[in-house]
């Protein structure tokens, strides 16, 4: 008899959705997730495609369905550390690491408050700090703090705990692992951002106010570092004249092989949420191609027709700092006219690209292409791969995709 | 004829006139596509032009820059519009663009197989051009050199195995200078000179045609020279170390040893108009062939560690840089051997290697207008022709 449950690696949105349509139809899940939150980069966005709504629409209603359903067990700061076995008997390793809060917490923000140290927040890019006790976002889930023993000496974790009135900091935690025993497996560990630090051509991450991609969902999302303000990291001033890069380390065999499907989405959209905040910005995009698959065309389109939005051909290769004003200088061949120029703007949005997270992080025992990105047709039988684990792609293939793993997970477990 | 129908005639002409000029654009020569590949290009195709390496080139124009247009007009097999402009000769290939293209199309190794077929395309008579183009031809091409100074030395001077062994050496007395080295060698340089001349000649024509010059030549050509005397456009490089260093190694070392050359023929002369003279290795003309010799094998030294150290970053280099490399680097090596072994006093090789220094020497001369020597003054007429037609960056 197969063990009759699925492990999914993994809790952003292609997680979520796999273990949600297979608990839903009945079966055992095992949820791993490393962040300490569940929601992965969709968490992090302002708005998404394809309906543009806030992530707390998509994922809200999955939290929801989750707390409903019994079948799922999820753990949160953890990572597969061995699989073992095979198809319809895995046995696999997973380490829990120590939150030093436990379930007792309920959110009153009383450890935060009496927290004397500092941590870069990650979650906004390092656009700002939290304490060392803190909680992600507001709307984080599991509804849980957690202490950040790495910017915590011991007097602050002490300071923390005798704050906590529900006794829910335990900070002789250890972090500890599980024998998890399934009969099926569906990897969906996304994605990171590309390090655009490491583009010579970009400016070796030197201009304070280039900033990336997922710096700007972060300035532009209510729940950012600037509570949705747009505005440039070096003096806060409103960016009027803000250039998006294309290709920020994608399609380049330096950086990114692949093409990541999704940054000329991304950057359409962010001028977008320029434009709407500042009547007068102005806003022009520098491409290699504009790759808009699919019914994203007439996206693209809308944005294109704005006529404060320009888009020039030609990959943005260098770009300077003006130090006593923060001005961002790009240089550039303007492809169509033929001619190598410099411009200068208020900010500048880098479009970096996804690198597969199992890049830094493999799975043990899960081959890789040479991007690392997990390789679908070297998988062992009874394990599958969701979303952009195997390809740069976006959150409705994503969804699509792990609906489809979780019934091949399923058809794993019935089959024996 | 009413004005409305003249209008008409007029806008159908042009209208032609268009459609013409288009069709020419998109007829692509794909032969010459896959020429290029063959020269050395084989990088060409996977360029899909973001022009990264427009923007990392530090010797390109602004307007109208490179290597960008070049790759797309390779790629469509626009072979005029690559031979009929300096820009191809204005590129230094530094490689910086070759390092930072996202697509390891290599725009520097592509510009340098350009170079390659247009040189040969101008250069005459065009059978040599095919013969130093390719490996298949190196034979034939030393087997001429080879052959006429045998049949010189067989005629006028001593195979070795004739020559006293264990007395001084005397390369004279192997291959005598008047008819044996001075009699070829007069003839090649003079052929070369003439073939230059209408291989250059032949690329001012093709440039010229049609554009509106301005500025003087002799203005232009004097900017060129301090040019390239002082090697400005080097110092734009980013990549390769010391790149100025070894070239101007090579130019100043050809220089140095062209004067001593000029020197020592002079003196030949004096020698057979009746005055006594004696080679000691203090004379102004020995100095400076040995300072010429130091420097030309420190410089190729440089150069050819740099082609190894970067290889896999910037390519190795075509057949058509290699032959030139190899080239001078006999020239040298078996030039500086000669003069060794000639004090050392080693007889049963030194003869030979002599004999291998002259056929290299001839092959370095006699084939300059076909093989990437040819760049010196191909490079050198781009940029007077840069010059006077207002090319900025230039």
């Amino acid at each position: 008899m197969a063990e009759q449950r699925v492990l999914v690696i993994g809790g952003g949105i292609s997680g979520l959705t796999a273990a949600l349509e297979a608990a839903e139809a009945g079966y055992e899940v095992h949820l791993v997730e490393k962040n300490h939150y569940l929601g992965g980069r969709v968490a992090q966005l302002n708005k998404y495609f394809p309906k543009l709504c806030p992530p707390v629409c998509g994922l809200e209603m999955n939290f929801r369905r989750l707390k409903e359903n019994p079948r799922i067990k999820f753990y949160t700061m953890s990572e597969v550390a061995g699989i073992s076995g095979s198809e319809g008997d895995f046995e696999v390793d997973v380490k829990v690491n120590p939150r030093f809060v436990n379930d007792r917490c309920t959110g009153c923000n009383a450890c935060t408050e009496a927290c004397p140290a500092e941590r870069p927040n990650d979650f906004n890019f390092g656009m700002d700090t939290t304490k060392s006790a803190y909680l992600p976002f507001e709307q984080a889930f599991p509804f849980k703090y957690v202490i950040d023993a790495g910017n915590c000496s011991k007097d602050c974790g002490q300071a923390c705990k005798a704050a906590c009135k529900y006794k829910a900091i335990d900070l002789d935690m250890k972090a500890e692992t599980l024998k998890l025993k399934v009969g099926s497996i569906v990897t969906a560990t996304g994605w990171d951002l590309y390090d655009t630090s490491k583009v010579d051509t970009l400016g070796g991450g030197k201009a304070r106010n280039a900033i990336t991609n997922m710096q700007m969902e972060r300035l532009a999302a209510v729940n950012g570092p600037t509570g949705g303000k747009i505005q440039r990291p070096s003096d806060g001033k409103e960016p009027k004249k803000v250039a998006f890069v294309q290709c920020a380390g994608s399609r380049d065999e330096n950086h990114l092989a692949h093409c990541s499907y999704i940054c000329c989405m991304a950057s359409l959209k962010q001028a977008t949420y320029l434009r709407e905040q500042y009547e007068d910005s102005e806003v022009e995009i520098f491409y290699i191609d504009i790759r808009t698959p699919g019914r994203y065309e007439q996206f693209y389109w809308k944005v294109r027709d704005d006529e404060k939005v320009t888009l020039t051909k030609g990959k943005v290769a260098a770009i300077t700092e003006d130090a006593s004003t923060g001005d961002v200088t790009v240089e550039y061949e303007d492809v169509l006219a033929g001619k190598k120029q410099k411009k200068t703007f208020d900010m500048v949005v880098l479009a970096a690209g996804m690198q597969p997270s199992t890049k830094d992080s493999a799975i043990p025992g899960i081959s890789l292409t040479p991007e690392g990105f997990v390789q679908p047709s070297a998988l062992k039988a009874g394990i599958s791969a969701v979303g952009s684990t195997k390809s740069p792609v976006d959150v409705q293939r994503s969804v699509q995709d792990a609906t489809g793993a979780a019934l091949k997970s399923i058809q794993t477990l019935v089959r024996r | 004829m009413t004005d409305t129908e003249t209008v008409e005639t007029t806008e159908t002409t042009e209208t032609v006139e268009k459609v013409e000029k288009v069709e020419k654009l998109i007829q692509p020569d794909l032969q010459f596509a896959k020429d290029v590949v063959a020269a050395g290009g084989d990088s060409l195709k996977k360029c899909y032009q973001c022009a990264t390496c427009t923007v990392v080139c530090n010797v390109t124009p602004e307007d109208n820059p490179f290597p960008r247009k070049e790759m797309v007009q390779a790629q469509w097999g626009l072979k005029d519009e690559l031979y009929s402009n300096p820009d191809i000769w204005l590129c230094h290939q530094c490689s910086d663009c070759t390092a930072y293209c996202p697509r390891g199309a290599k725009p520097g190794e592509v510009l340098g197989a350009i170079r390659k077929m247009s040189l040969q395309e101008f250069a005459t008579p065009s059978i040599l051009s095919k013969l130093v183009g390719s490996p298949s031809g190196l034979l034939v091409l030393l087997a001429l050199p080879v052959v006429i100074l045998l049949g010189l030395i067989s005629a006028f001077g001593n195979f070795p195995s004739k020559l006293p062994l264990g007395d001084e050496i005397v390369y004279a007395e192997f291959a005598p200078t008047l008819l044996a080295i001075d009699l070829p060698f007069t003839i090649a340089f003079f052929f070369a000179l003439a073939m230059f001349f209408l291989g250059i000649k032949n690329y001012w024509g093709a440039m010229a045609e049609g554009k509106k010059l301005s500025g003087s030549v002799i203005a232009s050509i004097k900017g060129v020279i301090v040019e390239i005397l002082t090697h400005t456009r080097f110092d734009k490089c980013d990549l390769i170390p010391k790149r100025k260093i070894s070239h101007m190694l090579l130019l100043y070392s050809f220089l140095i040893l062209a004067v001593a050359t000029g020197i020592g023929f002079a003196r030949e002369w004096g020698h057979l108009l009746g005055m006594e003279l004696e080679h000691p290795l203090y004379i102004p003309m020995k100095i400076l062939g040995n300072i010429g010799a130091v420097a030309l094998l420190l410089g190729l030294a440089i150069v050819i560690t740099n082609r190894f150290a970067k290889a896999a970053q910037l390519g190795l280099g075509s057949y058509f840089d290699w032959l030139l490399i190899l080239v001078i680097s006999t020239v040298a090596v078996t030039g500086t051997m000669a003069e060794l072994l000639r004090i050392g006093n080693y007889a049963p090789v030194a003869y030979w290697v002599y004999f291998i220094h002259l056929v290299s020497v001839f092959f370095l001369f006699a084939y300059a207008p076909y093989s990437k020597m040819a760049h010196m003054l191909y490079r050198a007429t781009a940029m007077v022709f840069s010059k006077m037609t207002g090319r900025n960056g230039a």
